[in-house]
């Protein structure tokens, strides 16, 4: 264990002993046994929110609905110990339902989605009082009498198993994931992340957090009120997770403890509650987005600075890494191609009524170059976009190695297709290895961490970015952007790759760089297809050229005699001739 | 009383009251690309503001004049010191700080006003009129006329004029409409500035029939959206969502029961949520 461990270990024995020291006012083993419960509910927010991005509004109605589903199940005579999971699992069937709905859609429909299912849990849980409790709320018996102090080592317990769970699961690949998909969640489908089904997934394990939490509070209290699953809970809960740091594992934690503390302290000053919520909340989006753990975090490193004498030296960018030599470990071995790799038969796409596509077919075979050129609107992002899948076809079929893949999600044909963005698109907070890293997560079925980070690492050998490796990408220049796009794109040898003007502001000397990789993915056999406006560029590298103008495909040959055809001249030199 | 007439009746108020707080929320969407949470702390601010003016002995206009420059001026200062200073921020943080706006106002609120709903009295205190087994009270009748009068003439403004059209290329493309010489900054406080009008012109008429609490305003933003929601984010098509969807929640509420029309209108939502993503074929993921 490193210095740190210790130190949050030692933290850590010190935090539970705490109630019984009576060093804090008012922080009563009752008070912490509610703090530590309602922490473990929080590190699904954390999860769904701090990590993963996603508007979750109405969280505690997924906190309150185990309780109310369990006291239920007991009144119509189920064992108690049984309703519990019974209800957790309910809370989930409906989660899952919840995620189905609204999550592929745009962001605010999950935020609106979220927070109206909270009014209507609330609102259910008054309009039955028979059944639920109404506005007086539910009473709960715990299946068995526990007293204080068990209470208290559950609580503490159940806390450290979320915890653990929590940064098991939130690292690694799964973690990479999740950043990528916050980041840029187009990124992440051309990646071959299913988005949808993840964000899901993400829901339902957050979920999972807050009904285990959410229950075990409600029966420690014994009582389940209408508010707890509402409008006002869930944005609590929002509250508490942001204050204390949303995103770190200690986050909730730190959360439900300071903001549980402060009223407990300040006791009578019940209106106030409100008021103090919504000030800490606004106060640390606008001017702390770290919260609690990341003043803590900034703290330590510069105690830790100042114990190792002056700033850190890892200043100087670090050499070219000699493990990365063996390039051949980067690209994994597929079989020998040769022949046609893509086939657009007279693709189109329409937009009411423009014709941004118009009945275009041409080939792409493997080990070759194809340049698609035209003036800007003739339709050349949007072809590659009805090939990676972006965009759907109105006409025509895209077949890919002999497979109709028109239909196909932009995930699902992502294993077949590598492509890169005429702005990049790199998540700028990972570092560079990561960024390649996740290519290979979601190319490989069961890519292990160390073997997807020595590919990742191989691959940006082989295009001489290995000293970037570590480095995040905000802080490396513009330039090499294209070409750790072009890494991750062409990582794992895939058959085709789709490159929107990768050579649009480089320098000469990269754009020498960058044809040299060209030609050795060509030699490796990739079927190659470039949308590029630098003429010059296309003549050196390209075996084809596709002119497109107002989306019809005008001519197709070789450079040289498509530079030479009067009706290209007219479309694309018009000014020139 | 004819339950049915009621119920149209208290179907084009509610109606009124979702156009009313759905067209602001369109507004700030198209022309600044944020969901504003805190859009119907419009409404609690000059519904709770007003009856607090009131109860201090002031004369109803006067109060009435106040509050809706207090909610003018929550808006203005909410997208002036808070929002604009931070455009570049991703939209689902700007959609949080609109969140702990709402927030920090329902804590005021509660401090000013306590838990208990407040009111204030009508303008047009004359007697109800009656007519086929139905009743609606005067300040209803300029509920319903006011509430689709001025919504049609903003959307028709938008939709129709130079000004109009110049206020919502400001959100397409803010780049190309400032090069165009519009003036973006301006067209984003005017959006603003109407949204907060509408919400404070609804509580106005509103409130004196259905008081208002500390916690109104979050209630009106989500109906508000709904109704956005359902018109596609189009300011002339909210006027005939909202429209609808007041009908529709008034006649659960006269037939199956007030407890049921929160739960429903959810239901709305989720077909909603079904129709749009109808759209989104491939494995979704667009951008809010």
């Amino acid at each position: 264990m490193k210095a740190h461990h210790w130190i949050i270990a030692a933290f850590a024995a010190f935090a539970v002993a705490l109630p019984y020291l009576k060093l804090l006012p008012a922080w009563t083993p009752a008070l912490a046994t509610v703090t530590a419960l309602m922490a473990l509910s929080l590190i699904g927010l954390n999860l769904i929110f701090g990590v993963s991005g996603m508007l979750a509004l109405g969280q505690a109605a997924f906190v309150a609905l185990p309780g109310y589903a369990s006291g239920i199940l007991v009144k119509a005579g189920v064992p108690g110990l049984l309703s519990i999971p019974i209800g957790i699992a309910i809370a989930l069937a409906i989660a899952r339902l919840v995620a189905e709905i609204f999550i592929r859609l745009p962001g605010i429909y999950f935020a609106i989605g979220t927070i109206g299912f909270a009014f209507v849990v609330e609102g259910l849980a008054r309009a039955f009082p028979g059944l639920a409790g109404g506005a007086s709320g539910l009473v709960l018996e715990p299946p068995m009498a526990l007293g204080r102090d068990s209470w208290y080592a559950l609580a503490v317990a159940s806390l450290a198993l979320g915890l653990a769970t929590f940064a098991l699961l939130v690292r690694g690949r799964f973690l990479r994931t999740l950043r990528l998909v916050r980041h840029d969640e187009l990124a992440a489908q051309v990646l071959g992340v299913n988005v949808a089904r993840l964000k899901a997934r993400v829901f339902i394990i957050g979920s999972a957090y807050s009904a285990v939490g959410g229950v075990l509070l409600a029966y420690y209290v014994g009582v389940l009120a209408p508010e707890s699953g509402g409008v006002n809970a869930s944005l609590e809960a929002l509250a508490m997770v942001i204050i204390g740091g949303s995103g770190s594992l200690f986050g909730p934690v730190l959360g439900a403890a300071g903001v549980q503390w402060l009223f407990a302290v300040a006791g009578g000053a019940a209106r106030y509650e409100l008021l103090v919520y919504g000030l800490g909340f606004f106060m640390v989006v606008l001017f702390a987005p770290s919260g609690i753990s990341g003043a803590i975090r900034r703290a330590w490193s510069a105690l830790a600075k100042r114990a190792s004498g002056g700033p850190a030296a890892a200043a100087e960018p670090p050499a070219e890494r000699p493990d990365g030599a063996d390039a051949s470990a980067g690209t994994m071995p597929r079989p020998a191609r040769s022949g046609m790799c893509l086939k657009v038969e007279n693709a189109s796409k329409h937009f009411g009524g423009l014709r941004a596509v118009d009945e275009v077919s041409f080939e792409v075979r493997f080990g070759q170059i194809v340049a698609l050129i035209g003036p800007n609107g003739a339709g050349k992002s949007t072809l590659f976009n009805l090939v990676s899948g972006i965009e759907p076809l109105s006409g025509g079929r895209i077949v890919l190695e002999g497979k109709d893949v028109g239909a196909a999600s932009i995930h699902s044909r992502a294993g077949e297709i590598g492509r890169s963005f005429q702005v990049p698109r790199l998540v700028a907070d990972m570092t560079t290895l990561d960024n390649v890293a996740a290519r290979f997560d979601h190319l490989l079925k069961r890519g292990d961490e160390a073997g997807n980070q020595r590919r990742a690492q191989a691959q940006l050998a082989a295009f001489g970015l290995g000293a970037f490796a570590d480095r995040p990408v905000r802080e490396i220049g513009l330039g090499y952007h294209k070409l750790i796009e072009l890494a991750r794109a062409s990582a794992g040898a895939p058959p085709l790759l789709l490159l929107d003007e990768p050579a649009v502001g480089l320098t000469t000397e990269e754009v020498g760089r960058l044809a040299a990789a060209l030609q050795r993915l060509k030699r490796e056999g990739a079927a190659i297809l470039v949308v590029e406006h630098n003429i010059d560029f296309v003549a050196t590298i390209a075996d084809e050229v596709v002119v497109m103008n107002s989306g019809r495909l005008i001519a197709r040959g070789t450079p040289a005699a498509v530079i030479a055809n009067p009706a290209v001249q007219a479309a694309y030199f018009g000014a020139l001739a | 009383m004819n339950l049915f007439t009621q119920a149209i009746i208290s179907g084009l108020m509610t109606g009124a009251v979702y156009t009313f707080l759905g067209i602001g929320l369109v507004l700030v969407y198209r022309t600044a690309r944020i969901l504003n949470l805190a859009h119907g702390e419009t409404f609690a601010i000059t519904g709770v503001a007003a009856a607090l003016l009131v109860a201090a002995g002031l004369p109803l206009v006067v109060a009435l004049a106040l509050a809706i420059l207090a909610a003018l001026a929550f808006a203005a200062g909410l997208h002036r010191f808070v929002l604009r200073p931070r455009a570049e921020w991703p939209p689902g943080t700007l959609i949080l700080i609109t969140l702990g706006a709402a927030f920090v106002v329902r804590g005021v609120l509660i401090l000013a006003a306590g838990t208990d709903p407040v009111s204030f009295p009508v303008i047009f205190p004359e007697a109800p009129v009656r007519f086929a087994g139905g009743a609606i009270p005067p300040q209803g009748i300029a509920l319903v006329v006011l509430g689709f009068g001025v919504s049609a003439a903003v959307g028709l403004f938008l939709s129709m004029t130079r000004a109009g059209k110049q206020l919502l290329a400001a959100a397409e493309n803010p780049y190309a409409a400032e090069l165009l010489g519009v003036n973006v900054e301006r067209a984003r406080l005017t959006a603003y500035a109407i949204g907060a009008l509408l919400g404070a012109l609804a509580a106005i008429l509103l409130v004196p029939l259905i008081a208002v609490d500390f916690q109104s305003g979050l209630a009106m933003t989500l109906r508000g959206f709904i109704a956005a929601a359902i018109s596609g984010m189009s300011p002339v098509g909210v006027l005939f969502s909202g429209l609808g969807l007041g009908l529709f929640e008034s006649m659960v509420g006269a037939y199956l029961g007030a407890l049921y029309q929160d739960p429903v209108m959810f239901c709305v939502l989720i077909l909603v949520a079904l129709w749009q993503s109808r759209k989104i074929r491939f494995g979704g993921g667009r951008r809010a």
